[in-house]
């Protein structure tokens, strides 16, 4: 009876012991990336705004982020660009970017001399602790960015 | 879905008193979901199909000013920040549509304190 008592009390300890590692399984399975109409990797989509034109850093472009976000669904994410907007030399867009987000691209901003500045803010969601990029196109053709890392500890993308 | 209420959606004008020729930020703010498509209804398991706003146009007076184009990776309930040279008295309208084609509009006057 002792032994049919230890024997029970063993299966059913390894049976509790087994189920967090089933579901843990069960967890892990959906890393396996799921994949968005609109992924797109960071190479891609830089050579989706630049046309495969050269893109410099430049510490012209300031980016302001969290250098620990609280929360990954909701990253601010500030752009501003040292540098003229005048009829016919200004910043004529800024691109957000993540560098790990299965579709990195956040929003595309088309400037024009009437926005007196090379600025742009949002709130952004990152999957994953990674780079934000501000990517600016300035009227001459030229292209210029700076990125920095955030490190999340909740990931916003769900 | 057929018809769908406006959304609810702000212009914010900054600083409050501004003249001709000040250069004001424009903070545009509305509720909308921003679902990616990649997440799970917790209620029904099922997955919520993506939701976004896609597209957005400032412009005063009718002359657009500012054209985005957002993607899903912006956060629920998004907010956009741009500046703007006030050329007198005039109205911002921001003109919004989300990939479901539906489309939206708010405006605000602009009143520089001469």
């Amino acid at each position: 009876m002792k032994r049919r008592n230890f024997i029970k009390s063993m299966m059913a300890v390894s049976a509790v012991a087994a189920t967090p590692m089933a579901l843990m399984a069960k967890e892990d399975a959906p890393k396996a990336k799921k994949k968005g109409p609109n992924d797109m990797s960071f190479d891609a989509a830089v050579a989706a705004i630049t046309g495969g034109k050269e893109l410099k850093d430049s510490d012209k472009v300031k980016l302001t982020v969290p250098e620990i976000a609280e929360n990954g669904a909701v990253v601010p994410v500030k752009v501003e660009i040292d540098h003229p907007m005048e009829e016919n030399n200004y910043v004529k867009a800024i691109h957000v970017l993540s560098t790990k987000n299965g579709n990195v691209r956040c929003v595309d901003v088309m400037l024009t001399p009437a926005n007196a500045k090379g600025y742009f803010a949002t709130r952004i969601k990152l999957s994953s602790t990674q780079e934000v990029v501000g990517l600016a196109e300035l009227s001459d053709g030229t292209f210029i960015k700076a990125g920095k890392s955030v490190k999340v500890t909740i990931g916003g993308c769900g | 879905m057929a018809e769908t209420e406006a959304r609810k959606s702000m212009i914010k004008i900054k600083p409050k008193k501004y003249k001709t020729g000040d250069i004001v930020k424009v903070d545009f703010i509305v509720i909308h979901p921003m679902d990616t498509g990649m997440k799970k209804d917790k209620k029904t398991g099922e997955v919520k199909p993506a939701h976004y706003i896609d597209n957005i146009t400032f412009s005063f007076d009718g002359k657009p000013f500012t054209t985005m184009k957002v993607w899903e990776t912006v956060s629920t309930n998004p907010y956009f920040s741009v500046n703007f040279k006030v050329p007198g008295k005039g109205k911002i309208t921001v003109d919004y549509t989300d990939n479901t084609g539906e489309k939206n509009s708010k405006s605000k006057k602009l009143k520089p304190k001469d």
